[in-house]
């Protein structure tokens, strides 16, 4: 009992150190496919330390919304990662506080913190900053909920780690359509989630920018925690794509300190392999014009519809 | 009936091959481009064409393989370079004459396939053969029928509309490949003839459109004169 409340503190510490970690990956490799030098990997670290010991500037119209958006949103993507498989392959304590909506949910309730933030000080960056991004939440949920709704018809459950054990032990099930155009699609919502789809707006403090226009008010310790949360958005959402639906093996069955070890080096593999298309679909894929945003979306969501298709085989 | 029962692997062969023609339906009506409508026909045609030499071999009905040499040959290579050579000389290479945008068709064509799907598994469960393969066919044929006819409905372009009927008409030849294998020969001969003579007759049609209408969007084509 006591050594799965240490492996459920160490998915939360996993998650809260890979994060900066993935991203300064993501952000190398698009550099070098783009011919360029690019940061080191271990530069986001090097960011937060800084924002960490800057000064804190507060706009004069910032209400209480403004102080408690970052923590908030931090402590949300705290609480996924207990719910959802990083690095066992089994519940741990508490992991049982909520199915996959239940993560879903808490993952919706950070961004809407921060999409409350943007609007908050009342600037106009902010304002549309955040229009924007809820216009791609409207467009992105109904695919999330037909993805889940997916996931339940493949493993007549909602919890993750059901979803798991099911494409372990069947392989039929995981080379079946059904599962094949869920992975095809969650891929597009990870683009949407973690601000890469390739339309003309993933290039920061720009005017077609999203995420970083709702944040733009925000400077140093606020800041790094608002960087911080949602770099483990990014983690926790890869971490479900791979240990859920893409790559569910290599996570740790007994629970032993060199098992949950080699299932988080394990995890940071199979990271990269997602990285890797994603960094290849953000570089090679030609720009949109910002105002086809909506096509990727549709995609996805058609992918999701053909997948429930494909679940009439039983 | 042989879709009812197939080992799973088998099956989930099967259901993989008529997804992704599904898609590749999609792929025709969420794009603007000609050449990617033939492309993915072509495509389409290679899969159905794989789909019945697989029902032949498991099935055991040898007939079946020629059927696919003739579809792969046909659908999948003479009727793709005769639309080709249409686009060529008339110069269009894009549909410029859409009265439905690409995504909202697409959105439009995913509530179809929900509808087919629900009309199937009506169909299935009154059958009793809800779960099987044959079920996943139903929902492929119908609607890829109704993407067919969708597609005749918002597309203005005279070759979006021949790829439009020859959409439909994959539609039904996979849904009667896993559902009614075995047909007799000359039927499956009598259709790709006649696929060959309405693309034919379409050629002569377009080029007609063209010289006296000068443009080659059938939206023009309002009254039933001579």
């Amino acid at each position: 009992m006591t050594r799965d409340i240490w492996l459920q503190i160490a998915q939360v510490i996993t998650v809260v150190v890979l994060a900066p970690l993935l991203q300064g990956v993501i952000l190398q490799w698009e550099e070098r496919i783009q011919r360029g030098q690019g940061p080191g990997i271990f530069q986001p670290y090097r960011d937060l330390w800084k924002l960490f010991h800057k000064q804190l500037v507060v706009p004069e119209s910032a209400t209480f919304v403004y102080w408690i958006a970052p923590v908030g949103a931090f402590t949300c993507m705290l609480t996924v990662p207990i719910l959802i498989p990083v690095l066992t392959n089994f519940p741990l304590p508490l992991s049982d506080m909520g199915d996959i909506l239940g993560g879903g949910l808490i993952l919706t309730l950070g961004s809407f913190l921060i999409v409350v933030a943007g609007l908050d000080s009342g600037s106009a960056y902010g304002g549309v900053g955040s229009s924007r991004a809820v216009m791609l939440g409207i467009l992105a949920e109904p695919t999330l909920i037909l993805v889940l709704v997916g996931i339940t018809l493949l493993a007549k459950a909602m919890l993750p780690f059901v979803v798991n054990h099911l494409l372990v032990a069947q392989p039929p099930v995981y080379w079946s359509p059904a599962h094949l155009f869920l992975v095809a699609a969650f891929f597009i919502l990870i683009l949407v989630e973690t601000d890469r789809l390739p339309i003309h707006s993933s290039t920061h403090i720009e005017v077609y920018m999203i995420e970083e226009a709702r944040i733009l008010e925000y400077s140093g310790p606020l800041l790094a925690l608002l960087r911080w949360a949602s770099m483990m958005k990014q983690v926790i959402i890869y971490a479900i794509f791979v240990n859920v639906l893409l790559l569910p093996w290599g996570l740790s069955r007994q629970g032993f300190a060199a098992g949950a070890l080699g299932a988080a080096i394990a995890l940071f593999g199979k990271f990269l392999v997602v990285a890797l298309a994603v960094v290849f679909v953000e570089t090679a894929q030609s720009r949109l014009r910002y105002y086809r945003y909506q096509e990727p979306l549709g995609a996805s969501f058609l992918l999701a519809i053909l997948a429930i298709v494909a679940n009439q085989l039983s | 009936m042989l879709a009812a029962h197939l080992p799973p692997l088998t099956a989930s062969l099967f259901s993989l091959l008529a997804i992704t023609s599904l898609l590749l339906a999609f792929v025709m009506l969420g794009s603007r481009w000609l050449v990617e409508y033939l492309i993915a026909f072509a495509a389409q045609s290679w899969l159905i064409a794989i789909l019945s030499a697989a029902v032949g071999y498991y099935a055991g009905y040898p007939e079946l393989y020629l059927i696919a040499i003739l579809t792969a040959l046909f659908r999948g290579l003479v009727l793709p370079y005769l639309i080709l050579r249409i686009i060529r000389r008339l110069n269009v290479d894009r549909e410029l004459h859409e009265r439905l945008a690409p995504t909202s068709s697409l959105v439009a064509g995913a509530l179809l396939v929900l509808f087919a799907f629900v009309v199937s598994t009506h169909l299935g469960k009154s059958l009793g053969l809800a779960g099987t393969v044959a079920v996943l066919a139903l929902t492929v044929m119908l609607s890829m029928k109704l993407i067919g006819f969708l597609m005749l409905a918002v597309r203005g372009e005279a070759l979006s509309q021949v790829l439009a009927l020859l959409v439909l008409e994959n539609g039904i030849f996979l849904g009667s490949q896993i559902l009614v294998p075995g047909m007799p020969l000359l039927i499956e001969l009598v259709i790709l003839f006649d696929l060959l003579v309405v693309v034919a007759c379409f050629g002569i049609l377009v080029r007609y459109l063209v010289s006296h209408a000068g443009t080659s969007s059938v939206h023009e084509l309002r009254r039933l004169r001579g």
